[in-house]
């Protein structure tokens, strides 16, 4: 949109005054919310954060790498377990959080093996498979998932005199905003670079010195790390387990979020995760429409704006910088 | 253009101050002098939206009290939430409630359960009964354990009685069972064998056969089935795979002795199986609900019907949401006009003896028990019909 007139102005993250002035703005009315909002208010957006560090993870995969992948539900689940596991091992949180994003990671690598022969389809179904396998290796496994009764996990206590909910809320909100800052960083740095290099042309990307290899596996793996953090969190919030929470169903939720929020873009990602989150809340007053409601509102939005939610979001911003002229 | 763009600022600063503070009012939350508002989250939509019709009997129960005056001269107020059988939605539901509603009723779902177990303690909101594995509350502290009162059966104490039944009343020597390979399952699985190994004689598990929720071929199951050589075949599956099953065995002219957990209690099953491989099974009713076909249950369905027509075909399911309501409209009445959370409480804890509506076995609730009924009994499937062919035999109450 505008002339960038050298390279350290290309990478500085906010370029323009008011674009500052409005991300604080946004941040103040978030850390402020528990003050004005309605508890349900901060849950949901508790969830909306949680989710939307999965969401950035999986289009760093999918958006900026092109790389398709729908093994979330395994790489969710094995964060989660590890995180669940380990803190009732008495493990502190941040460090259990942390093993739960490399052990997704770990996984991660694994599974992005195959991606370096497979592409679109068979791909598809080759992490599909890993998300179904370990699915079943969890309902199988009884020292792994807790058995009949499922994994309880350590809740958060309430901290510094707020309530649990609003711990929950800045705690999220915390490391919402980390990952989100860690992802703008990554995608201008050279590694972000060689996955859109990848996804526009993996030959000419090779030809340009990117390491296939190296690359898609790291691709795998950061965004593994971030589902596994999602899953870990998730465990957290809700202090109990199963391996039955995270079917194909989720892995579907975070594709849709990564569609409908606009591939390769952060704030589209959060805008998915918004999406994917508010959308059966609010309806949940309609009942069985929920999934009508759902997939007519994604429909809608890919007829209509197929760039996503991030695509309707510049245009906005567009139309404000030009107003009143067109 | 900056000035705009300042101004646009100024302006939404001061809108957002304008959303502080919103005033809180009312002393018990969800009553008034002439409503009281009970909340309800269950799967509408998602894997198990089927058994989501448990809330709309209840609404419908809660709607015939109301043209009938209501309860201590307030009527029931329903907000009934879809939670997609997804405990993240279901405590973002419950949360949405806190504040509006007095009690919840008919939750369902183990992981739901699990997940919003400490909610209704830590905000005094009375949950009466829930669908869900009760284990989970055997070895919760009593503190908590407080607001929560449940009525359903132990999975485990009902397959324990699946089998000695199959092995005193059906004549079995050998059994096979026939399990969904999850926690539901496994429980199953434990249930059986202690069942079998207090009998006399103890009569062997000639082999167990998993499936996957997924699977819908069933062919080489009821191969294995009949490789085990068993006489009676005991079923543990979701109503689509009890059918499907009962028909793969069929085909191959494998025609055991087949006793059936409550899920299939349903006589639906007639529709689903096929009358010729239905007729003569036994499938198991849980003591906390009635079966279509028995008068006392029949009446509750036309009610039911009146008021919501949706419930036709879904009447066994439905059953089970009206007995809830029933549930927390007898414990509104015994807690009487001065209603609180607490008086709620104690008037459950005053429910004894108590068949709702002629309804399953007698119910008895006290401080120190809060599993109102654990009991299953047999029936038969005849001629289109469920028949009661044994009493109920009543467990142990577990907490």
């Amino acid at each position: 949109m505008d002339l960038i007139e050298s390279y350290k102005e290309e990478l500085r993250l906010v370029r323009k005054f008011w674009t500052g002035f409005w991300i604080i703005l946004l941040l103040f009315a978030l850390i402020l919310l528990p003050w004005y909002g309605k508890e349900h208010w901060v849950y949901i957006l508790t969830l909306i954060f949680i989710f939307s560090i999965g969401v950035q993870g999986q289009n760093l995969l999918i958006g900026y790498t092109g790389q398709i992948s729908f093994g979330q539900a395994g790489f969710l689940a094995l964060g989660a377990f590890t995180f669940g596991h380990l803190v009732r091992m008495g493990a502190p949180v941040l460090i259990s959080l942390l093993c739960a994003g490399l052990v997704a990671a770990l996984f991660g690598l694994l599974v992005g093996f195959p991606s370096l022969r497979l592409k679109g389809p068979y791909l598809a179904i080759a992490t599909l498979g890993f998300g179904i396998a370990v699915y079943q290796v969890f309902v199988n496994s009884e020292i792994l998932s807790g058995g009949r009764m499922g994994l309880t996990v350590q809740k958060l206590p309430a901290l510094f005199g707020l309530s649990q909910v609003n711990t929950y809320y800045y705690f999220n909100l915390l490391l919402a905003t980390l990952f989100t800052l860690v992802s703008y960083n990554l995608i201008s740095s050279f590694l972000g670079r060689a996955f859109i290099a990848i996804r526009d042309n993996d030959i000419s990307a090779e030809a340009m010195g990117v390491n296939l290899t190296i690359y898609k596996l790291l691709a795998f793996a950061i965004s593994s790390f971030y589902t596994g953090i999602q899953g870990g969190l998730y465990a957290l919030l809700l202090g109990y387990l199963e391996p039955n929470m995270f079917t194909f169903l989720e892995t579907i939720s975070l594709f849709v979020a990564v569609i409908v929020g606009g591939l390769a873009s952060v704030e589209g990602s959060i805008l998915g995760a918004a999406f994917v989150i508010l959308v059966p809340q609010v309806f949940s007053n309609a009942k069985h429409l929920v999934p009508v409601v759902f997939g007519v509102a994604i429909i809608l939005i890919l007829i209509f704006e197929p760039l996503g939610l991030s695509g309707r979001w510049l245009k906005i911003r567009l139309y404000l910088r030009m107003w009143p002229f067109r | 253009m900056k000035m705009k763009a300042g101004l646009i600022g100024t302006l939404s600063i001061v809108l957002l101050l304008g959303l502080v503070f919103s005033a809180q009012a009312a002393s018990v939350a969800g009553v008034t002098d002439t409503e009281v508002v009970i909340g309800m989250s269950t799967p509408l939509s998602g894997p198990a939206a089927l058994w989501g019709v448990t809330a709309q009997g209840a609404k419908a129960w809660a709607d015939y009290v109301n043209d009938k005056g209501g309860v201590n001269g307030r009527k029931i107020k329903v907000i009934l939430k879809d939670d997609g059988y997804n405990p993240a939605r279901a405590m973002a539901n419950l949360t949405e409630m806190k504040g509006q509603v007095f009690a919840v009723c008919a939750l369902l779902g183990t992981a739901i359960a699990n997940a919003s177990k400490d909610f209704f303690a830590e905000n005094k909101i009375p949950l009466i009964t829930v669908y869900a594995d009760v284990r989970i509350w055997a070895n919760y502290p009593k503190d908590k354990l407080k607001y929560i009162f449940v009525s359903y059966p132990d999975y485990e104490n009902e397959a324990e009685f699946l089998a000695t039944y199959a092995v005193k009343n059906v004549g079995a020597k050998k059994v096979a069972l026939f399990y969904q390979n999850d926690d539901y399952g496994k429980m199953a699985m434990e249930g059986v064998k202690i069942g079998l190994s207090k009998l006399p004689g103890k009569p062997e598990l000639a082999g167990a056969v998993p499936y996957e929720v997924t699977e819908r071929a069933l062919a080489t199951h009821a191969q294995k089935l009949r490789e085990t050589g068993a006489d009676t075949v005991l079923l543990y599956p979701t109503m689509t795979h009890g059918a499907l099953i009962l028909k793969e065995m069929a085909k191959i002219g494998y025609r055991p002795k087949v006793v059936a957990c409550f899920t299939l209690g349903d006589p639906i099953m007639y529709g689903l199986a096929g009358a010729d491989v239905w007729e003569g099974v036994y499938p198991a009713a849980p003591a906390n609900s009635g079966i279509p076909g028995d008068p006392a249950a029949d009446r509750i369905i036309e009610i039911m019907k009146k008021y919501d027509p949706g419930i036709a075909g879904k009447e066994y399911l439905a059953l089970f949401g009206a007995v809830s309501m029933m549930h927390l409209v007898k414990g509104l009445e015994n807690a009487g006009k001065d209603l609180t959370p607490e008086s709620l409480v104690k008037g459950m804890e005053m429910i004894k003896n108590w068949k709702p509506e002629g309804i399953g076995a007698p119910v008895t609730y006290a401080p120190d028990r809060h599993h109102g009924v654990n009991g299953s009994r047999m029936m038969k499937a005849e001629k289109g019909m469920h028949v009661p062919v044994s009493d109920y035999t009543i467990y142990k109450p577990l907490f």
